[in-house]
């Protein structure tokens, strides 16, 4: 009699603790990313044909940047066009463009082969420029073309020949990074490997894509790289990637120029979800190749065939 | 720790196993998934773009280039705003001129130079390239505007090849490689490399030239390129060495502009003679004939060996680049033309439309001479000077004149 009431307390206790897991516990299960598309970036004009533009987000203001053909504008976050400057050629060959801890605007410039970096007020008024110093030797030719700020750092990345330095906000050289000596890739083919997509995550790890390669990489601060993808069709894979950025919660998506998609991936690099698909819809994505997101979840997505700036709303689940 | 290590580890296999994929063409059929999409093509044939020639730029455009980089054959619209010239520097061209129309005002008369009189328009409906509004055929030939595309010259799927003894063949040994570069192999007993370019050769079709109902009956030419062939001449010139065949091969669409089809047409594919090559060899500039042959080369007017021997061509790009012609050697289509686009019209590779190319030691703009918008003809300096592949001023006189007189002085 004893056994069987010790016997029917432990049933009843196994199927409270159960209960009890199944209401308490939090699930060991990937999280659900879906997508809204929104609106493309316009002024009072109508929606803007962007080809293939550069993106930047100026997520304390939440104010987009877009450079296009040497004209910078600025979108507020509803995706208005509000201000727009460099027209007129003075601030030289406008490449890329950052924001620093005090709000100026930087911007990666070129006249002729020199490349500079001209510190500019939220006007676009140049108020000075940052010079790169103590370079070392391996990097004394490095043309960037790519530009980052973070917590008080600059990074520079020259895609075409895989490097990259950090500095300090006035632009004293604290770290190098030479891509195709991290990877053990061979001095020769420096050239045709290249990097796309450059952006920061949150941690300052760095992520770009190598097309050529099918792959992703994260690169930290301390020189450890890691890299993911798969080269193919299918859903998650690569066919030519481009663009990178990673959100808030540290997932990465990548936008793939071939698949016309922009992928998610959890910040173990698993597959969540894609987006996008090339078709002549609103939310759909023709080549889509730079891609930035926003502090409120928004993803702001370059294309081509003069289809503009698509922006989506990430929800998770 | 030992994740990261794991990882990191995996990462270094992964990359060490990719090995040449980089290479994608490799002298031949490239990975098919590279321009097919098994489940979700773009457009016909299960290409990933558009068109033929939008699957082609998918890879050959890079909107983040700040110059002339690697592979790249035309620049994104994104950097192609007033004032901005196209950013690479292939011996071909950069298509990206094709979008660059110029508005002047000469003696008091405001005409436009179209885009479109610079180069090959081709059409790839997802870069924004269209076909030819003027042309709707090929000058001297039959071949529609709209039929035109990267695949009308080169082959897609690199079926040529050249064997082991020099033959051009669609099938016969495997491809090893590129045969395009200085750096390429040499084909063995048994092997073959890829054609100069991809190039088609006899018998080349595709449903674009089968719908223009253009015929090849001739191979590709013989050609050797350095691999470093898209860079700035800023302080040297890029040298290809052309070696035979290449008039020929362009006259597969434009057959009466070849001296074959008779008429009175500049001549291609006759040998220079000694007079034309000795004025190649001795000038300099306008007013200076004083050069010599081992340093005469201007990677403004080419010139072809009339020879399929890689062996010489090769020699040619890595130990003599700067060497001018023998009078063995040929004028062809390419010794003034560009093969994709270039800044000026007629895709030439200098400014024919007025007789000065520099001017007080500048190159003309509307910026630098301002004066003489003949010669400046909408362009900022620094447009023209992009338009000779960076080529100083100062290799020319002040006044330099066209570039015809490199052959023919007259200056």
């Amino acid at each position: 009699m004893k056994n069987k009431r010790l016997f029917l307390t432990s049933i009843i206790g196994f199927f409270l603790a159960i209960l009890y897991l199944m209401a308490f516990s939090t699930p060991v299960m990937a999280v659900d990313v879906k997508e809204s598309y929104l609106y493309n970036l316009s002024n009072f004009n109508g929606i803007i044909p962007y080809d293939w533009t550069r993106i930047v987000i100026d997520t304390e203001r939440d104010e987009v940047y877009v450079l296009y053909q040497n004209l910078v504008r600025v979108f507020n976050e509803n995706g208005m066009e509000i201000y727009s400057f460099g027209e007129d050629g003075d601030l030289g060959n406008l490449v890329d463009i950052s924001i620093d801890k005090e709000g100026n605007i930087l911007l990666l410039s070129y006249k002729e082969t020199q490349p500079e970096i001209i510190r500019c007020n939220f006007r676009g008024e140049r108020v000075g420029r940052v010079e790169i110093k103590n370079l070392p030797v391996e990097f004394s030719k490095f043309s960037p073309n790519r530009m980052a700020y973070l917590k008080g750092n600059l990074y520079l990345a020259s895609q075409n020949y895989m490097r990259v330095i950090i500095t300090d906000n006035d632009g004293n050289f604290k770290n190098g990074y030479d891509i195709i000596s991290i990877l053990g890739l061979n001095e020769k083919d420096r050239n045709d490997t290249q990097m796309d997509g450059f952006s920061l995550d949150k941690d300052g790890n760095m992520l770009f894509t190598i097309p050529v390669l099918f792959t992703a990489c994260r690169l930290s601060p301390d020189g450890k790289i890691l890299s993911f993808g798969k080269h193919g069709s299918l859903p998650g894979e690569f066919s030519i990637v481009s663009g990178i950025a990673s959100d808030r919660n540290g997932n990465y998506l990548v936008a793939d120029k071939l698949r016309c998609v922009v992928m998610v991936f959890d910040n173990n690099f698993n597959f969540i979800a894609e987006f996008g698909h090339r078709g002549s819809k609103a939310g759909n994505l023709i080549i889509p190749n730079d891609l930035a997101l926003d502090s409120k979840d928004r993803v702001y997505v370059a294309q081509g065939q003069r289809r503009g700036v698509s922006v989506y709303k990430l929800s998770y689940n | 720790m030992k994740v990261l290590k794991l990882s990191l580890i995996v990462a270094a296999v992964a990359f060490l196993s990719y090995g040449t994929s980089y290479a994608f063409h490799s002298g031949g059929v490239a990975e098919c998934v590279g321009c097919h999409n098994m489940h979700e093509p773009a457009g016909e044939y299960l290409l990933i773009g558009t068109d033929q020639s939008s699957t082609c730029l998918s890879c050959h455009e890079n909107a983040a280039d700040t110059g002339p980089s690697s592979y790249h054959i035309s620049t994104a619209e994104a950097s192609l705003g007033a004032g901005l010239a196209p950013k690479q520097r292939t011996p071909g061209g950069d298509f990206g001129w094709l979008k660059k129309s110029y508005t002047m005002t000469i003696r008091g008369t405001t005409s436009t130079e179209a885009g479109e009189t610079h180069g090959h328009n081709i059409v790839a409906a997802d870069k924004n390239y269209v076909e030819d509004a003027t042309n709707t055929t090929a000058p001297g030939g039959s071949y529609p505007a709209n039929k035109l595309a990267c695949i009308s010259c080169h082959d897609m799927h690199g079926k040529y090849r050249r064997l082991n003894g020099g033959a051009i063949a669609t099938t016969g040994a495997p491809i090893i490689g590129s045969g395009s570069y200085a750096t390429s192999l040499d084909p063995a007993a048994g092997e073959a490399v890829g054609v100069y370019r991809l190039l088609g050769g006899i018998g080349y079709t595709n449903s674009l030239i089968a719908a223009a109902g253009v015929s090849f009956a001739v191979n590709p030419p013989a050609a050797v390129a350095p691999s470093s062939y898209n860079r700035t001449e800023s302080s040297t010139y890029t040298r290809v060495a052309y070696g035979k065949g290449m008039s020929r091969w362009c006259a597969t669409c434009h057959p009466d502009m070849h001296t074959d089809s008779g008429g009175l047409k500049h001549s291609v594919d006759e040998n220079l003679g000694s007079t034309i090559a000795n004025n190649y060899n001795t000038y300099v500039k306008s007013g200076d004939a004083t050069g010599s042959s081992a340093s005469s080369y201007s990677s403004l007017v080419p010139f072809e060996t009339n020879s399929t021997d890689y062996t010489a061509l090769k020699a040619i790009v890595t130990s003599t680049p700067n060497a001018g012609p023998a009078s063995s050697n040929q004028v062809m289509c390419l010794s003034c033309h560009r093969a994709h686009a270039s800044g000026f019209m007629e895709m030439t590779r200098w400014n024919n439309e007025g007789e000065f190319m520099t001017y007080t030691s500048l190159w003309p703009g509307t910026d630098t001479t301002p004066s003489v918008p003949q010669f400046a003809r909408g362009r900022l300096g620094a447009e023209t000077l992009a338009a000779y592949n960076d080529i100083p001023a100062s290799k020319f006189a002040s006044y330099q004149r066209v570039y015809c007189n490199k052959c023919h002085v007259q200056d």
